[in-house]
């Protein structure tokens, strides 16, 4: 019933904004922005008119834009950072449609982050987000020479990594499995590579990437913290273009160009490793197999000027091998159709077809007898996203989204078992969403929205009922038929007032809400991890998040500085029993604990934009903690990712116009862990005794970071760079892990032994395109 | 899936720049009372040994509890009181551990009274050992199979003592019929670590207990904190234990088989 009254009431709003503008003889103009060179489409590219500094508009996602404006005669401004401005001339007495093209900017001194560019503070409200351009990120110093998306987040406030040289990262005191990872909309289980050292995104095929924390428009829904929406590049409908990276440890190549010139094109993009030629090497790893590659592919096809049609894929696997006794591969495989449609110059519509897959695979061998467990999960998703640019001052989005997930959990088969099939569990999570960007004055804007989520149980697998541990009773769903249903209204409203130019503040609350549990039995992600969905123990987890923020420009706007705190309250959190098997045991909901979580802190980030000397200083200070029943004796803890304090210093300095260097330098306190608080022995072992839960620190984390870049003379063709870089410049000997155990002199003598991963890594990269 | 920890934590070992012994600030919180006892399906008598834990800093020994009184009763209406040996060792009188029995502990120290109730599970037959061989990274390596049928009821679970030459292999190897209740095992006892790898001409001994649940869990809690830290392993905390009262410890009632077997 609560829900119906939050629709309602938002329903009612919309329409209060409606009714005065509607007197005016308004005409549209709408078109879509794009890269003169390239053909890519520009995404939030504002759009503008000198002569009315309220009417703007950005791009959206596919560089559609369209305006309201009574008639008369303007001109239209349009930007993008790394291009040149476009001043346009038009004389409106009619609607039409105006597509732009930009130039890229002659000397790229481009910005690596943006948060926000000039005069975005006109057209939108949104929180605690970035953007990350690919191109631009090439230069930031990255372990093994591989430019990585998802450690370049890790670099900005609030974002935190899983751990050294890792791929994972919490958000806000978030979960590694509470971050909505979309490669083309399409969601991405497992998004790191070789034991999460490499992210599934290759670089090169890679157009941007925004990461939201937990202030997501109404169109994104179904994680806690995040929110990364990576989008592939489209593909140059000008030219053929071929890139290339050679490196240390892994090499790729992509090429594109146009289907249709400017009007379809094409990319293919793959990447391979070959760490595994090392081990062949040498004698002692020489069968062992250490690889992934992945494919990335996309085209799209103009069917005219109103409709357009994009299809993307994504498919990668990592192989992993200990001689002819284990072996474990994992994958994820994405698809996605889109059908753009331009229903008239005020609506926009977006159709979605989208597939996603992740599986496991162990295979055990023992001499004649063998074992393997897999694991599958499998998502068919259909999408409807319509954008109504209703007049000047409101911009809706509605539409819908329905997903089938179908769960496999760990299966197990193998000579000297049971072959125990699981039944794979079906669950259909739906969503409906409604979102107002709405001008209310020229210094203020206001989105807001609300998403109802549902996800109901399907048959085809017996469902336990826990009650304090102990099972009550069992549900056996037929195929086809449904259980519960939860059903979850998703309010979420975000304030932008700009107090002037320079200035502006923000306020936002969001509640979002995850229906999908990532079951981990260790602290960084691991291709074994189960994911499982609502049951009828397992509730949705939910957060309520609420955060304020100021946002201020100096020197021309080329410093920027951005402060936002958040205090959030999670529910319905997971975890499990002191030693659960959560693999083998035959309900794994019999091992589950539920509880709450909280986490609070403050963001700040000073960037410089342009010059030649470009970068960031990021600083989190921060709490996260959790309660679980039956974890800690009922009482509050620290999670194992709360670190008190954060710090990312990232500078990029052109010298001239070959050689430009960058450095990294990152601090942060260490991890939350529990240490012994004394030792006894038993039955001739020493074992520890352990008091209150992730009460310990491990040593502190720092780490500076070097890297140079030299560019050959771009020649028309053909044009290559070198990078060098160097992780861990001063050999810090970061602690990993810590552990215990007796001195193998004296074994009355407990040692305690740090363990570090790297101390010095240096890389080479070899870049080409022609 | 330890397995695939373990695999894990091979692979980043490669990666692996270096170990370096450090000090820590380690608050010491009060010490406890350890429990250890156990009744076996042979020949009494049966110990419980008492000790006290203590701080990291110190030296590792028995911390030995001399003032304690130990009962164990059992579903007879039999009542043992223990003999104290020395630090901290009790031994039965009179007791007599026999399969499908249910034991019951209490251990009064300074006015504080501690319990546990064990049940013996029945036992069920080591038929032999088998040595199993496999190639890894370029060499052979040696395991011993323990054989037994694993009886039609689910809920078995197993634990192995494991001596190379009379050495103490330090994992505690526990299994569970979770994936082949009713089969013959085939699944090998795996060494810890590499200090401790079977060679051809060894002497492997083999102890097999047949566990209950309970104690599957403390052991199988052990194990997974032996790995703790950031790529595997759980937050380390006390095992859960059948032991109410606040100690630490365990109390098992067990059967009990040995074999041992010459690698060739």
């Amino acid at each position: 019933m609560r829900y119906k009254i939050y629709v309602f009431s938002f329903l009612l709003c919309l329409g209060v904004h409606f009714t005065p503008v509607a007197a005016q003889q308004n005409y549209v103009v709408s078109g879509s922005v794009r890269d003169k060179q390239t053909g890519e489409s520009l995404i939030k590219a504002v759009v503008r008119i000198q002569e009315l500094p309220n009417a703007g508009i950005i791009s959206n996602e596919y560089g559609f834009y369209s305006l309201s404006l009574p008639k008369g005669n303007y001109s239209v401004v349009v930007s993008q950072v790394g291009y040149e401005t476009l001043v346009q001339k038009i004389k409106l007495d009619s609607s039409q449609t105006i597509n732009f093209s930009l130039q890229t900017k002659n000397v790229l001194k481009e910005v690596v982050v943006e948060s926000s560019r000039k005069n975005d503070n006109l057209t939108k409200a949104q929180m605690g987000t970035e953007t990350i351009n690919m191109s631009a990120i090439s230069k930031v110093p990255v372990i093994f020479g591989e430019k990585d998306l998802l450690k370049t987040i890790q670099l900005l406030p609030g974002v935190k990594s899983a751990g050294e040289g890792n791929s994972g990262f919490f958000v806000r005191g978030g979960g590694a499995d509470q971050n909505l990872i979309l490669l083309d909309e399409a969601p991405v289980y497992n998004a790191t590579h070789l034991l999460g050292f490499f992210s599934t995104f290759n670089s090169d095929a890679i157009k941007d990437a925004t990461i939201i924390k937990g202030n997501s428009a109404s169109q994104y829904g179904g994680r806690l913290s995040s929110v990364l929406d990576v989008k592939m590049k489209e593909g140059n409908n000008q030219d053929y273009t071929v890139n290339g990276g050679i490196g240390l440890i892994s090499s790729k190549v992509s090429i594109e160009g146009p289907l249709q010139k400017n009007k379809s094109s094409f990319i293919l993009s793959g990447r391979r490793t070959y760490a595994d030629m090392f081990l062949k090497a040498t004698e002692k790893f020489k069968d062992n197999i250490l690889y992934f590659y992945d494919l990335n592919a996309k085209a799209n096809y103009q069917i005219n000027a109103k409709n357009k049609i994009y299809v993307s894929g994504y498919f990668g696997r990592d192989e992993l091998g200990l001689g002819q006794e284990f072996g474990i591969d994992w994958g994820n495989k994405t698809g996605t159709i889109r059908w753009n449609k331009i229903i008239s110059n005020k609506l926009f519509l977006n159709t979605s077809l989208i597939y996603s897959d992740y599986n496991y695979n162990v295979k055990l061998k023992n001499g004649e007898t063998n074992f393997n467990i897999n694991s599958n999960i499998k998502d068919v998703n259909l999408k409807q996203d319509y954008t109504f640019y209703a007049n000047g001052t409101n911009t809706l989005r509605f539409g819908f989204n329905s997903i089938l997930h179908t769960i496999t959990p760990s299966t197990f088969s193998g000579t000297v078992i049971n072959s125990v099939s699981k039944e794979g569990r079906n669950g259909l999570e739906n969503a409906v969403y409604l979102t107002n960007n709405y001008r209310v004055t020229n210094q203020l804007t206001i989105d807001y929205g609300v998403r109802l989520s549902m996800y109901s149980l399907m048959g085809g697998d017996v469902y336990n009922i826990y009650e304090n541990g102990v099972l009550n009773s069992s549900i056996k769903l037929n195929k086809s038929s449904f259980g519960k249903t939860y059903i979850n209204p998703e309010p979420r409203i975000t304030t932008n007032y700009r107090i002037n130019d320079e200035t502006s503040i923000k306020a936002g609350y969001a509640r979002n809400v995850q229906h999908l549990h990532l079951l981990s039995n260790s602290v960084a992600s691991s291709p074994s991890d189960q994911w499982i969905g609502n049951s009828y123990n397992i509730k949705p987890e939910i957060a309520d998040q609420i955060s304020v923020g100021y946002v201020t420009k100096a020197f021309k706007s080329n410093f920027e500085f951005t402060a936002e705190a958040y205090y959030k309250y999670l529910q319905n959190q997971i975890d499990y029993k002191d030693g659960a098997e959560i693999n083998t045991v035959s309900d794994v909901e019999s091992v589950l604990l539920y509880g709450i979580g909280r986490a609070y802190g403050l963001e700040l980030l000073l960037k410089k934009k342009e010059g030649r000397l470009t970068g960031w200083v990021g600083y989190t200070i921060s709490k996260t903690e959790r309660k679980i029943e039956g974890i800690n004796e009922n009482n509050w803890y620290n999670a194992r990712q709360d670190r008190t304090h954060d710090i990312s210093v990232v500078g990029i300095y052109d010298l001239n116009d070959r050689w430009s260097i960058s450095g990294v330098f990152v601090y942060n306190t260490g991890d939350a862990v529990t240490y012994p608080t004394g030792k006894y022995t038993l039955q001739g072992q020493t074992l520890y005794q352990y008091a209150a839960r992730n009460e310990n620190r491990m040593p502190a984390y720092h780490r500076l970071d070097f890297s140079a870049t030299y560019e050959k003379n771009k020649t028309k063709r053909m044009h290559g760079s070198w990078n060098f870089s160097l992780y861990n410049v001063y050999g810090r000997e970061n602690a990993y892990r810590i552990s215990f155990k007796d001195d193998p002199n004296d074994p009355t003598r407990t040692q305690i032994i740090r363990t570090a991963l790297f101390k010095w890594v240096p890389s080479v990269t070899y870049q080409f395109k022609f | 899936m330890k397995k695939i920890i373990l695999l894990f934590s091979l692979f980043a070992t490669t990666l692996v720049g270096c170990d370096k012994e450090i000090t820590l600030e380690l608050d010491d919180s009060q010490p406890k009372l350890v429990i250890d006892g156990s009744i076996t399906d042979q020949a009494g008598p049966y110990f419980v040994q008492l000790s006290m834990s203590t701080s990291v800093n110190n030296p590792t020994r028995i911390n030995g509890v001399n003032n304690a009184r130990v009962i164990i009763t059992d579903q007879a209406g039999v009542k043992d009181s223990l003999q104290l040996v020395s630090n901290g060792l009790y031994r039965t009188q009179k007791i007599k551990g026999v399969e499908g029995g249910t034991y019951n502990l209490e251990v009064l120290v300074d006015q504080k009274k501690y319990t546990a109730s064990a049940s013996m599970p029945q036992k069920v037959n080591l038929d032999s050992l088998r040595i199993n061989t496999f190639p890894f990274n370029g060499e052979i390596r040696y395991s011993v199979i323990p054989v037994y049928s694993d009886p039609i009821m689910l809920g078995n679970s197993y634990r192995f003592i494991q001596k190379i030459n009379d050495t103490l292999d330090l994992t505690f190897h526990v299994f569970n019929d979770n994936l082949n209740n009713g089969k013959v095992n085939q699944r090998p006892l795996r060494g810890g670590d590499d200090n401790l790898k079977i060679k051809p001409r060894d002497n492997v001994f083999v102890e097999m207990q047949c566990i209950s649940n309970t104690s599957y869990t403390y052991y199988y809690s052990l194990n997974l904190q032996s790995g703790a830290g950031p790529g595997g392993g759980t937050a380390p905390s006390n095992p859960p234990s059948n032991i109410e009262g606040g100690a630490l410890g365990i109390f098992s009632a067990h059967t009990v088989q040995r074999k041992t077997v010459t690698i060739r």
